[in-house]
């Protein structure tokens, strides 16, 4: 019975959901990326498209490892990981505890909200021109864009997890003797947090994303202002190089976002015994 | 049937908690009220398992939501010790139908956490908490978090936890109701030698006519639309005894009788229901 069902498993690669294991996705995952490259550098070196437009990802690694070694490029990286970093941590400061007070008094949501949901419908990019007669041309006006991209959907998520703790969690802790800021503090508060990182997960990806918008339109420094700098000269590679940081770096960021979820939170990730 | 006398304005406290002409109201969309509880009395006594038991839509949960205080009545009052109820507080603790275990607190810090936030002291916390583990019989998972539990233990350590908070009542709405029937049946079994070994004073609610037969020293039943005390239960077949084996009770004469009585009971009053 078991051999017969193994060879089956070999034989039938499309199995109705059935979960592949973890070998099996890392394999696909690694092979999908393999193909997208090799088709792109196979197609670059046979001369099917233009060099100057499309380098091929032997150029643009050769390019990187260059501009990191040789030029400034690890500065542009830096300030790039401190603006996303400094403004999220503004965001995220203001975000959670307004968002936990909305989800847990219906009177802060009744003030806040209104206020709040509204300015998620403004583009946080149009705020652009504005921002620069503010706040002129340093920190403050690529900083505070990124603050106002995030900070009011990072709200709105925040009070809807919040709002999402079960009723019958807060009633038992008001029927144990819990006053309501014990209840915020010991009961709702610790109920929440994994969502809260989660949401803090999804919406720090988009912080990269003003990123990028604040240092093309704005700036002279970081990884966005980089690769405007490269448009100018025709350096493809340069502005591919840029692409694939910003990649490398988001995709840093969500993994250790993951792995401080498992360590904060082991109870939700099965038996550590 | 005992109904206590409606025009007593203060009743002499002879019950533990006495439940007084009790009414309760909801608003309706529209401006319009639906009547729930329609003066609804009857006492508990110290160390009494009282089953409130009634078709559904009696507002059985709604009455034991007053005495929680987790909800208002509109009319009458509800006496713990002679003591107006208002407001939820740790001397009525509630163990609900849906699981409420803090599932980032190891089953140990679940049951410590009421005597936590109250201010018990660590060494006293410790100990009665041990004591409430061992009593729902958890020994063994006292260090484990409660996501890796049963639904059966997830409700042991909600009872545990408040009883070791060290209520004065212990309220449980359907505690069982989400259970399988072979855990239930433990559950039940459970709940007597614990009823017996912490001396504890009982408000259950249930739909089920077996469980509220095997446990109750009472039962008071409901009509339903709006909830009236239809009538008061003894089961005198049982003696004034309890039994922690519940095929003891089933196998008992005048058990059987009982139950038809309720059944009959169920459909009578549940029938005008809209289902």
């Amino acid at each position: 019975m078991t051999v017969s069902n193994k060879s089956n498993n070999r034989r039938q690669w499309l199995q109705l959901r059935k979960p592949v294991s973890s070998r099996q996705s890392l394999i696909s995952a690694i092979f999908i990326w393999v193909l997208f490259f090799a088709v792109w550098e196979g197609v670059a070196r046979a001369g099917l498209v233009n060099s100057l437009l499309v380098p091929s990802p032997h150029a643009i690694v050769t390019t990187l490892v260059d501009m990191l070694i040789n030029r400034d490029f690890v500065y542009d990286i830096l300030i790039s990981i401190w603006r996303v970093v400094l403004s999220f941590g503004i965001a995220c400061s203001v975000a959670i505890p307004l968002g936990i007070m909305m989800g847990a008094f219906p009177a802060v949501e009744a003030v806040a909200n209104p206020f709040v949901s509204a300015w998620r419908y403004l583009p946080a990019p149009s705020f652009i021109p504005i921002l620069l007669m503010w706040f002129g041309t340093g920190e403050t006006p690529k900083l505070a864009l990124l603050v106002i991209g995030v900070i009011f959907f990072l709200i709105t998520l925040i009070m809807d997890h919040t709002k999402q703790v079960r009723k019958e969690l807060i009633e038992t802790g008001l029927t144990l003797g819990g006053d309501r800021w014990t209840i915020v503090r010991t009961i709702i508060l610790p109920s929440v947090m994994p969502n809260i990182l989660t949401a803090m997960r999804q919406m720090l990806a988009v912080t990269w994303t003003y990123l990028v918008i604040a240092e093309i339109v704005a700036s002279t420094t970081g990884i966005g202002a980089m690769m405007m700098r490269a448009r100018r000269f025709l350096h493809t590679d340069e502005i591919m190089a840029g692409i694939i940081v910003i990649g490398a770096l988001g995709l840093t960021f969500d993994i250790l976002f993951r792995k401080l979820h498992r360590w904060l939170f082991p109870y939700l990730h099965g038996r550590e015994s | 049937m005992s109904k206590p006398s409606p025009k007593v304005e203060n009743p002499v406290v002879t019950h533990k908690l006495s439940i007084d002409a009790v009414s309760k109201r909801f608003p309706l969309p529209g401006g319009k009220e639906i009547e729930a509880i329609r003066d609804v009395s009857f006492g508990v006594e110290e160390n009494e398992i009282c089953v409130i038991l009634g078709p559904s839509g009696c507002g059985k949960s709604t009455i034991l939501r007053m005495v929680a205080g987790l909800v208002d009545p509109s009319s009458g009052t509800l006496l713990l010790d002679g003591h107006e109820i208002s407001g939820p507080d740790k001397e009525r603790g509630m163990v609900f139908q849906a699981y409420t275990s803090f599932d980032w607190l190891s089953v140990r810090g679940n049951v410590e956490y009421g005597m936590r936030i109250n201010g018990v002291p660590t060494a006293k916390r410790h100990e009665q908490a041990q004591k409430f583990i061992d009593l729902v019989q958890l020994g063994k998972f006292a260090e484990v978090y409660p996501s890796q539990l049963s639904g059966g233990m997830k409700q042991r350590v909600a009872i545990a936890r408040t009883l070791a908070n060290d209520p004065s009542l212990l309220l449980m709405d359907e505690p069982f109701g989400a259970l399988d029937a072979e855990t239930r049946w433990h559950m039940q079994e459970l709940l007597v030698s614990i009823a017996e070994s912490a001396n504890t004073t009982i408000v259950m609610v249930t739909h089920d006519i077996e469980e509220a037969i095997y446990l109750a020293d009472k039962i008071v039943f409901l009509s339903s639309h709006p909830g009236r005390v239809h009538e008061i239960i003894v089961p005198e077949f049982k003696k004034g005894r309890r039994y922690t084996d519940k095929e003891e009770v089933i196998a008992m004469k005048g058990y059987s009788a009982l139950e038809r009585q309720i059944m009959k009971l169920m459909r009578e009053q549940g029938a005008s229901d809209d289902y």
